[in-house]
C-alpha cells in the first residue's frame, strides 16, 4: 500500500485548527459509509479516512508531495474497500464543498487550482484502481469457473468410469460381462476395424449347479473366483478379454486369428489350467469343465454369428459327454438345424396326416411267394418330399411322438393288410414297435382295438421289437408282451445279430421269429481266418449257425437285407425261411404291393406262357 | 430432479448464479454478464437491493462478531457464496488468529474461487454441499478436520434457508444440523421474506426461479419457528438492520424495507 509520508506540513497548513479537518474528515468518512458498505468498524474508517484526509490537506495546502499524489489517494480510497461509484461521488462532493471551508481557509485560486487538479487525479486514480479491480476479479471468477468446471468434468468422468465398470463388469469376479463382450465383438465386427478373423472359446463349468446345491453358494461363488483367476492369468495381448458371462459360463475373445487351430490351442490352455485340482477350505472339489470354439470373419455382424457359434459348440461338447472341447462346424450344425426343424413339424405333420405307410415285400425263400410285408413309415413332406423313417424316426423317439405315431401307422398298416385279405389271405403285416411304446401301459389294449376295427387276424400282425428293447424285462415289457401274444399276435426280434441279445430273457419270451440284420445277410469286410485262430469260422457258419439256432428254439427266421440273386441263394441255402430287400422289392406305396400279388396270382394261375398284360400301377 | 448423490454437480454458467448476482449487489466483480443481466432485473423489481444485501451482509457481520464476543472461534458457513470483502475468516482471525471457518456452498464457482482465496489458508476451507445434506456436511472430512465438534461452533445460515423449498423439509434439515454440534453453538439465520414489501420481493423471489436456487419466502412466524429449540437471543427474529445495530445512523428509517428477518439461537 502506498503509505507515503505526509508532506513535511510546514508552510501553510492551519497550525491549531485541528478541528476543522476533525469535522472534515467525519463529513467524509460519513459519505464514504453511506455510499459503500466496508465491514469495518467506525473507529477503523475513520482511521483511514483520517489518513487520507492529511494527504489531501497536504497536497492543496503546501502542495501535491509529489506527482501522481492525487492517483495515489484515489487508489488507496479503493484499495481500503471503498470502490463503488457513489463512494468516488460522494468523495468529490464532500472535497469541494466542505474542505476549504472545514480547514478555514480562504479559497483561493492556488488552492482552488490544486484542489481541482487533485480531483482531476483522484477521480482518475480512483476510476484507474477500480477498473483494475474489477479485472482482477474478472480474471479470478473466470479462472475458478474454469476450475470449476474442470473439477466437474472430471468428476463426471470418475463417475461414469465408475459407473461403466459397474456396468460391463461382473461384480463377482470383476471380469468383464457379456455387456462389455458384446460391445467388443461388435467393435471388432464394424468396417473400420482392421481385425477381420475373430476366435471365440465358450467354456461352461460341468454340473456346477450341483456344487452350488451340494457344498452352498458360498463355495460356489469361491470356485467361480478361482476360475475367474485362473482364467484371467492366461490372458496375454492377444486375447482381447476373458469375461463371465452369467454363473458359470465363461468366454474368451481372441483377435486376429488365421484360423480355428489359434483358437483351439487357447481353449486347449484354458481346459488346463482349469483341470487342475480345486481347492475350497481344503477341500479338493473335482471340475470339469466344456468348451466351444468358433472362429471367423466378424465383418457385416459376423461378431453376433460367432458367439452363437460358440455357443452351440459348447453345447455339442456337453451333449458329447462334457469334459471335452468341440469345435464349431457348419455341417453338423447344419444338420443339427435340420433335424430341429424337422422335429419341430412334426406334431403338426401328424395331425395333417403326413405320416404314411409304405410297404416292403417279404418272400417265402423256398416258394418264392409273397409271404408277408412290412410296413414302414413314411413322411411326405410338403416341402422336403417323402421322407425315410431314417430321417426322423429318431426325432420322434426322442420327443416321444413316436407314441402317436406309431399307433397311426398300426392303424394304417393292419386297415391295409386287412383289405389285403381278400386277394390274398394269410398275408401278414410287419410294424416295428418302439422301446418307448412297448414301455407303455395301454400297447396290448390299443392292439387288441385296432385289430377290432380294421378286422385284421391277430396272428397276421407280426410286431418287431429290437433286442434292445427287451434287453431290460421291465414289468410293464413283460406283461405287454405277453397281453399281447394272449391277443395271437406274433412277436419277432428285430435286428438280431448287432445288438446285445440277452439270450436269457429270449429264452422266456413268447416270441413268433427272429429277423437277421442285413449285416449278417451280406458278406463281412474281414476276412474271415485270423491266423492263430483253432477254427476258420466263415460268413456261412456263421449264418447257418444263427439259423439253426433260431430254428432249434422253434422261430421262423427272416433275412433283411437281401440285394442280389446271389445273397437270395446263399439265404436259402442256409435254410433262412423268409427273405426281404432289394432284390425282392423295395418299399412301395400299397397299390405296388396289391398289383404285385394279382400279378403273381396270374403267374401261378395261368400256365406259363405269353407275357400277361402289365397291371396298371396306381400311386396316390 | 434432485441429482443423485454421486453425481458430480453441474457447471453451467449460461445459467445466472444468485451467488454471483448478490456479489454484484455489493458491488463486486466476480460475476458473469448471465449473472449481471439477473441482477439487474431483480433491481429493476427491487431498486434498493443493494441496500438489501448491504444489510444482510452486515448482519452476518455483526453476528460473527456477536459469537466471537461468546467465545466461539469455528464456524460453519453454509451457503458462504462469492467471497468478497470482509469473509468470515477475515473477521474471526482478526479477533483470534486461530479462528477456523469452513465455507460451505452449492455454486461450484463460488467454491474454487473461495479456495483459490484460501490458498495459504490452513485455518479455513470451502467445500462443494448442499444444505440438503446436513450429514454429508457434519461427516466431511475437512470439515471433522477443521471442526471441533465438541466445542461450540457458530453456524451461520445467511441467506441460503429460502432456497430450501418445504418439500425438502428446511426445519428437519437445520435441526439436524445444530443437534450435531456442542451446547453453546449458536445459529445465525437470515431469511427474504414477502411480509413488508409483498409486490416487489414476489416479483424478486418469482425471478430467483430462473436461477439454480430459487427463493422461497417465509413469514416472521415461519423464520421464528427455525429456531424452535434454541435459547433466541436478543432482540429475536427482526429486520435485519434492527439486530443489535452499532449505531442509531445504521437502523435506517425504514429498516422493513430490507426485507430479510434475522435472528440468532443458542444452543443449550
Amino acid at each position: 500500500m502506498n503509505d507515503r509520508p505526509a508532506a513535511d506540513g510546514a508552510d501553510d497548513r492551519p497550525a491549531a485548527d485541528g478541528r476543522g479537518v476533525g469535522e472534515f474528515v467525519t463529513a467524509w468518512a460519513t459519505a464514504l459509509h453511506r455510499a459503500h458498505y466496508v465491514p469495518i468498524s467506525a473507529e477503523q474508517r475513520h482511521r483511514i479516512v483520517t489518513g487520507l484526509a492529511d494527504r489531501v490537506v497536504t497536497a492543496v495546502l503546501a502542495g501535491p508531495g509529489g506527482p501522481g499524489e492525487g492517483r495515489r489517494i484515489g487508489a488507496d480510497l479503493v484499495a481500503a474497500g471503498f470502490g463503488s461509484p457513489e463512494a468516488l461521488g460522494g468523495t468529490i462532493a464532500v472535497l469541494t464543498s466542505r474542505l476549504l471551508g472545514d480547514l478555514g481557509v480562504a479559497a483561493d485560486p492556488t488552492r482552488t487550482a490544486r484542489l481541482n487538479d487533485l480531483l482531476a487525479e483522484l477521480a482518475t486514480g480512483f476510476t484507474s484502481a477500480a477498473h483494475d479491480h474489477s479485472l482482477r476479479a474478472q480474471d479470478t471468477v473466470r479462472l475458478a469457473a474454469l476450475a470449476a468446471r474442470t473439477q466437474a468434468e472430471e468428476a463426471l468422468r470418475v463417475s461414469e468410469v465408475r459407473f461403466r465398470r459397474f456396468a460391463t463388469h461382473d461384480q463377482l469376479t470383476g471380469l468383464p460381462n457379456l455387456t462389455l463382450l458384446t460391445e467388443q465383438l461388435g467393435r471388432l465386427s464394424t468396417a473400420e476395424a482392421p481385425t477381420d478373423r475373430v476366435g471365440v472359446c465358450c467354456l461352461d463349468v460341468d454340473d456346477f449347479a450341483a456344487v452350488n446345491d451340494v457344498l452352498g453358494y458360498q463355495v460356489g461363488d469361491l470356485l467361480l473366483r478361482e476360475i475367474a483367476a485362473r482364467l484371467g492369468a492366461l490372458a496375454d495381448g492377444r486375447f482381447d478379454l476373458v469375461a463371465r458371462l452369467d454363473s458359470d459360463r465363461f468366454a474368451i475373445l481372441v483377435r486376429d486369428t488365421t484360423c480355428a487351430g489359434d483358437v483351439v490351442k487357447i481353449a486347449d490352455r484354458a481346459l488346463a489350467v482349469l483341470a487342475a485340482p480345486f481347492r475350497v477350505n481344503g477341500t479338493e472339489v473335482p471340475l470339469t469343465v466344456s468348451a466351444g470354439v468358433a472362429e471367423g470373419t466378424v465383418a457385416d455382424g459376423g461378431a453376433a454369428r460367432l458367439m452363437r457359434a460358440g455357443e452351440i459348440a459348447l453345447h455339442w461338447a456337453k451333449a458329447d459327454g462334457k469334459a471335452t472341447l468341440r469345435l464349431f462346424d457348419q455341417d453338423r450344425s447344419n444338420a443339427d438345424a435340420e433335424r430341429y426343424r424337422l422335429s419341430a413339424a412334426m406334431p403338426a405333420a401328424l395331425r395333417r396326416g403326413e405320416f404314411t405307410a409304405a410297404y416292403q415285400p417279404v418272400t417265402a425263400l423256398r416258394s418264392g411267394r409273397l409271404a408277408g410285408v412290412e410296413a414302414l413309415a413314411r413322411w411326405r413332406h410338403p416341402q422336403l418330399g417323402l421322407l425315410s423313417a431314417a430321417r426322423f424316426i429318431e426325432l420322434a423317439e426322442r420327443t416321444g411322438l413316436v407314441v402317436a405315431l406309431g399307433s397311426q401307422l398300426l392303424e394304417q398298416a393292419c386297415r391295409q393288410a386287412s383289405r389285403w385279405q381278400r386277394i390274398q389271405p394269410g398275408l401278414y403285416v410287419s410294424v416295428n414297435v418302439s422301446v418307448r411304446q412297448l414301455h407303455r401301459t395301454g400297447l396290448a389294449g390299443e392292439v387288441a382295438q385296432i385289430l377290432d376295427r380294421t378286422g385284421l387276424p391277430p396272428h397276421l400282425l407280426h410286431l418287431e421289437i429290437t433286442e434292445q428293447a427287451v434287453i431290460d424285462l421291465t414289468g410293464v415289457v413283460t406283461q405287454t408282451l405277453a397281453a399281447l401274444m394272449q391277443l395271437g399276435v406274433r412277436i419277432v426280434i428285430d435286428d438280431f445279430g448287432v445288438g446285445y441279445a440277452n439270450l436269457a430273457n429270449l429264452r422266456s419270451l413268447p416270441l413268433y421269429g427272429l429277423k437277421l440284420d442285413a449285416s449278417l445277410t451280406r458278406p463281412s469286410a474281414q476276412p474271415a481266418r485270423w491266423p492263430g485262430a483253432r477254427r476258420p469260422g466263415t460268413d456261412d457258419d456263421f449264418l447257418g449257425t444263427v439259423v439253426s439256432l433260431g430254428h432249434r428254439l422253434g422261430l421262423v427266421v427272416t433275412a433283411e437285407g437281401i440285394e442280389t440273386a446271389q445273397q437270395a441263394h446263399r439265404l436259402t441255402a442256409a435254410g433262412c425261411d423268409n427273405g426281404q430287400g432289394w432284390h425282392f422289392g423295395r418299399p412301395v406305396p400299397p397299390d405296388e404291393i396289391t398289383a404285385g400279388i394279382v400279378a403273381q396270382q396270374h403267374r401261378e394261375a395261368v400256365p406259363p406262357g405269353p407275357e400277361l398284360p402289365v397291371i396298371p400301377v396306381q400311386r396316390r | 430432479m434432485e441429482r443423485p448423490e454421486w453425481a458430480p454437480a453441474d457447471v453451467d454458467l449460461s445459467r445466472p448464479s444468485v451467488a454471483r448476482a448478490y456479489d454484484y449487489w455489493l458491488g463486486g466483480s466476480h460475476n458473469f454478464e448471465v449473472d449481471r443481466e439477473f441482477a439487474r432485473q431483480a433491481l429493476a423489481a427491487v431498486p434498493d437491493l443493494r441496500l438489501v444485501a448491504r444489510a444482510n451482509r452486515e448482519f452476518l457481520h455483526r453476528a460473527v462478531r456477536f459469537m466471537l464476543d461468546e467465545g466461539i472461534r469455528q464456524f460453519l458457513d453454509i451457503g458462504s457464496g462469492i467471497p468478497t470483502v470482509g469473509n468470515v475468516h477475515e473477521i474471526a482471525q482478526q479477533v483470534d488468529p486461530h479462528s477456523r471457518v469452513a465455507y460451505v456452498d452449492i455454486d461450484p464457482v463460488a467454491v474454487t474461487h473461495s479456495t483459490h482465496i484460501l490458498a495459504g489458508q490452513p485455518n479455513a476451507v470451502a467445500l462443494l454441499e448442499d444444505l440438503r445434506h446436513p450429514e454429508a456436511i457434519l461427516d466431511h472430512p475437512e470439515v471433522r478436520r477443521l471442526l471441533d465438534l465438541d466445542r461450540p461452533v457458530g453456524l451461520l445460515l445467511v441467506s441460503v434457508v429460502h432456497a430450501v423449498p418445504d418439500h425438502d423439509d428446511p426445519y428437519g434439515l437445520i435441526r439436524r444440523l445444530w443437534t450435531a454440534l456442542a451446547p453453546g453453538s449458536c445459529v445465525a439465520i437470515s431469511h427474504v421474506t414477502t411480509d413488508s414489501r409483498p409486490d416487489e420481493m414476489g416479483e424478486g423471489a418469482r425471478l430467483s426461479g430462473r436461477t439454480n436456487t430459487p427463493v422461497t419466502a417465509r413469514t416472521r412466524a415461519q423464520v421464528e419457528d427455525f429456531f424452535t429449540g434454541l435459547d433466541l437471543v436478543e432482540p429475536g427474529v427482526v429486520w435485519s438492520p434492527l439486530w443489535r445495530p452499532e449505531s442509531e445512523a445504521d437502523v435506517g428509517e425504514h429498516p422493513e424495507r430490507m426485507s430479510f428477518y434475522v435472528g440468532v439461537g443458542r444452543r443449550r
